[in-house]
């Protein structure tokens, strides 16, 4: 889905966040979602997400008005509870300040806190201030997709894998000898290039 | 719709249908909108994310397509005069006018090339929805035949490709009519009609005396003055659209036989393009089209004019399963630069010397891919290459195999093809090939999983040459040949399976999804999965008794390939200053590198053994200095065995620069680095695609 492009600077700036309370918030986040994107969304789109994940929905108010909104959700997909983030929109003259990064994590706080194994989301190749959003808060670009959106341009698929008790360094460990050191350089004939290893353990370790 | 005074149904524009009438539900709307809660919604079971993105708000024109639509449907259209025949009743206008609809259905062309439907690009032409009832105007009738043919003729290709990248788009017709009866002589009318004008073209050139004998030819159009400039413009037009025709049929022929032909087609097709370019300038002089000099370049034909006979809203009910949304034509000069930029990369596949050697398919196709050649292209790469389940549509998988895992010619006949898992390495290469010729986003992903399946397979072979052979003899009697050959195809399937690995790694700096912190990483894995590589084509070569010469050029070929990453990590950590053991980072590693790691590429890498080797890595600069001087040094003397290799000679060039480069940075930074802390190191991707050229700024 799309993302709004923001940036980010340092300022605390007298702002409420607010969980989605119901009915009265939906217009805000319509009105703020239709102003800045040139795709348009359904009423029924918005409120797929709202009644089914109230809780992954905050919007933030600056002097009663409504000037940021994050929109997600979560559920099973492919074996991995999953959350999404769908939309995500600050007020031009608002940005800069910090809320879209309070709005989307107070967001994955909750996702986190519901069992969420990752969280994902779309964003234009050429939204800059997104991805270092998203970048800072740890997501890697795990694929680029050709052609994604409607104008012809490439997106990446951010994702956040949260930690896990199997990733500690208890599993997965070998020795390994003679990597190819420094001091000598090595000569690259074949009696150096082979690695001794031991036997793979732990098969059932592996992640899906 | 009329209202007159609502006590019965006002007429309709829109007729109701079989079995139906039209109704005015009024009333009953809004009581069920006072019935209704705010907040309440009505819906199916089965009323899920999709149907909600799919759903549109009627009358919102971002969504409602019908609403924006001037015609319900093409007859309406055609009956209030948008396709008329002959386009102008003053010939000179109507030749200029065809000349603009030839000119903006190559834009549509280009544009649905570029990925996007058939429906709103080529067959927003009216002329194209009704083909019949042009052919009172042999010109147009002709020319929209011939486009109709090629475009048919090029959804075959793809449509066979059949990789279903996420350009699915292009090929659904969706019941437009791409074929039609007698399409397969659509040429020799297009001839027929380039032959006539011609003719006009010369009787128009010809001095005074001879135009008596020519007399009886009429011209094309009225205007004695522009007569030559308007033939000119238009033969080119005809004899590119039937040269290109030519191409995409030649180039379907099977086993690549039609390739010669195709090159002189595809040259006639790019001598062709530039006269059309050039007619520009006649063309705007004549024509009062309102445009200044910057507008001219984004419209979408020559003159500059609107094209008449266009709707692409027409369509928009065949545009299935969402409705359209409105998308922009390319402009008639990038449309051109889309076919000269096709024609020379088909033109490369055409000249491909079809070679027998697997490790020359792979190097052409990586090569080829540097072009970010487009769907067309590559459709077509792929079905050169993967014909009736064989290579080129003649070699057979197997005999491929051997003759790439260094084993004897008689090898390809052995029985031991008929291991079923054999068969099943053979489509695995086959399917690989199809991947290795799609886009590069795309590419990535399926070359990732199916490194799964190449790890399965040569489990399967081990266990299946096992069963079979009892234990591998640790040194091979030749005396068993079964056994010979199972350990050869074992070995080259690892060695596969790396250069996959590698090929995956790689992609990922094109499509720019590492950030500079991850680089560390990425180099590092890249680094280790080298080493494998060239220890497996190693280990291939060194185990058979082919000429030393062809061993010393090869092993050298990929030892420089693991010299030169092998200068690479150390240089990272050095001039990042710090060397990333934190817990979070492991997160990043088993993201990146989750699917290599699946599949055990390499055995037993993990994030531990990682941070271990960097960390033996805190060596001192000068030894790092010599990395890079090494790598200048390995890559001067590798020049000399690849002298007739051009695509390997740049990459050596490429390297040296980054080793150069990297070698002054190292230097800069030793020396000034603690005396100067405003100095900042950049990595830039200036010389080479995926290894980084560090820069040294003063922030």
């Amino acid at each position: 889905m799309d993302e709004e492009r923001v940036k980010e600077g340092e300022e605390e700036c007298e702002i409420e966040y607010v969980s989605y309370g119901g009915e009265h918030h939906l217009p805000l986040i319509m009105n703020l979602v239709d102003q800045e994107l040139s795709e348009p969304y359904s009423i029924f789109t918005y409120r797929y997400f709202v009644y089914l994940w109230p809780n992954l929905s905050f919007l933030a108010f600056h002097k009663g008005k409504c000037i940021g909104t994050v929109v997600c959700k979560m559920g099973e997909h492919r074996n991995t509870f999953r959350g999404y983030i769908a939309m995500l929109v600050v007020l031009k003259p608002y940005r800069g300040k910090g809320i879209a990064t309070e709005l989307v994590t107070r967001s994955i706080k909750v996702m986190m806190e519901s069992g969420c194994e990752e969280v994902t989301l779309e964003a234009e190749v050429t939204n800059k201030g997104a991805l270092a959003l998203y970048g800072r808060l740890g997501f890697i670009r795990a694929k680029r997709l050709f052609r994604y959106y409607l104008n012809g341009v490439d997106a990446f698929r951010l994702k956040l894998l949260f930690p896990r008790p199997e990733l500690s360094s208890g599993h997965l460990i070998v020795e390994n000898e003679d990597m190819p050191h420094e001091e000598s350089q090595p000569e690259l004939s074949s009696g150096h290039l082979i690695v001794e290893n031991e036997d793979m353990p732990h098969e059932e370790s592996q992640r899906h | 719709m009329q209202n007159d005074g609502g006590s019965k149904a006002p007429q309709s524009l829109i007729p109701s249908g079989d079995q139906t009438v039209w109704t005015d539900v009024s009333s009953l709307l809004h009581s069920a909108c006072t019935d209704l809660w705010d907040g309440e919604l009505i819906h199916g079971e089965n009323f899920n994310l999709f149907s909600a993105m799919s759903a549109l708000e009627i009358m919102d024109p971002k969504m409602d397509s019908g609403i924006v639509c001037k015609y319900y449907s093409v007859d309406e259209a055609i009956e209030n005069g948008a396709a008329p025949i002959p386009v102008s009743s003053d010939k000179t206008d109507d030749v200029q006018c065809v000349i603009d609809i030839m000119d903006h259905l190559l834009a549509c062309e280009a544009t649905w090339h570029k990925g996007h439907s058939l429906a709103q690009t080529v067959f927003s032409c009216i002329y194209l929805l009704r083909l019949e009832r042009t052919s009172s105007h042999a010109l147009l009738y002709s020319y929209c035949r011939v486009t109709r043919a090629t475009c048919n003729a090029v959804v075959s290709a793809v449509s066979e490709a059949r990789t279903h990248e996420e350009e699915d788009i292009f090929t659904m017709a969706y019941g437009l009519p791409l074929k039609g009866d007698g399409d397969e002589k659509c040429v020799s009318m297009l001839h027929a009609v380039d032959e006539t004008i011609s003719r006009q073209l010369r009787a128009c050139k010809a001095p005074l005396s001879k135009k008596r004998v020519l007399e009886d030819i009429e011209p094309l159009q009225i205007n004695p003055d522009l007569e030559e400039g308007y033939c000119t413009a238009v033969v080119c037009r005809l004899r590119f659209r039937k040269h290109f025709h030519h191409v995409i049929t030649c180039m379907r022929r099977p086993q690549g036989r039609g390739f010669e032909l195709a090159r002189k087609h595809i040259a006639s097709c790019l001598s062709e393009l530039e006269c059309i370019l050039k007619s520009a300038v006649f063309i705007r002089s004549n024509c009062a089209c309102g445009s200044c000099e910057g507008e001219i370049d984004n419209k979408t034909t020559a003159s500059g004019r609107q094209p008449i006979g266009f709707d692409p809203t027409l369509n928009s009910r065949l545009c299935a399963p969402t409705p359209p949304r409105a998308i922009k034509i390319l402009s008639w000069k990038k449309a051109i630069e889309y076919f000269q930029k096709l024609l020379h990369d088909l033109d490369i596949i055409c000249s491909f010397p079809l070679d027998p050697l697997f490790e020359g398919v792979l190097n052409f196709v990586t090569e080829f891919q540097k072009l970010q050649p487009d769907l067309v292209a590559r459709a077509h790469l792929q079905l050169l290459l993967v014909q009736d389940g064989k290579l080129y549509g003649r070699e057979p998988v197997f005999a491929v195999i051997c003759k790439s895992a260094a084993l004897p010619e008689v090898a390809k006949n052995h029985d031991i093809q008929k291991n079923e898992f054999i068969s099943q390495l053979g489509q695995l290469v086959l399917t690989s090939l199809k991947i290795l010729c799609t886009n590069a986003a795309w590419q990535r992903r399926k070359l990732g999983k199916i490194i799964q399946d190449w790890r399965i397979m040569y489990l399967q072979l081990e266990l299946a040459f096992r069963k079979d052979f009892g234990e591998l003899p640790s040194t091979s009697n030749d005396e068993n040949v079964s056994v010979k050959i199972s350990k050869h195809i074992l070995v080259w399937v690892e060695e596969q399976t790396y250069w996959i690995a590698l090929r995956f790694l790689l992609l990922g700096f094109e499509l720019e999804l590492y950030s500079p912190n991850d680089y560390c990483m990425v180099y590092w894995y890249i680094y280790v999965v080298s080493i494998k590589l060239a220890e497996k084509t190693h280990l291939k070569l060194t185990s058979n008794n082919d000429n030393a010469k062809r061993k010393g050029k090869k092993k050298k070929d990929h030892l420089k390939d693991a010299a030169k990453v092998y200068q690479f990590p150390p240089v990272v950590l050095l001039l990042q200053c710090q060397i990333y053991l934190a817990e979070g980072l492991t997160m990043r590693f088993f993201q990146h590198f989750e699917l290599l790691q699946k599949a055990c590429i390499p055995d037993q890498m993990s994030y531990l053994s990682f941070s271990e080797s960097t960390n033996h890595a805190r060596f001192s600069t000068l030894h790092m200095y010599n990395y890079f001087k090494d790598a200048q040094k390995i890559a001067k003397e590798l020049k000399s065995s690849f002298s007739g290799n051009p695509d390997r000679l740049a990459e050596l060039r490429r390297i040296e620069q980054v080793a150069e480069h990297n070698a002054i940075a190292l230097n800069l930074v030793c020396r000034l680095g603690t005396l100067d802390p405003s100095l900042k190191v950049y990595f830039e991707y200036s010389h080479h695609s995926h290894f980084a050229t560090a820069v040294v700024k003063r922030s």
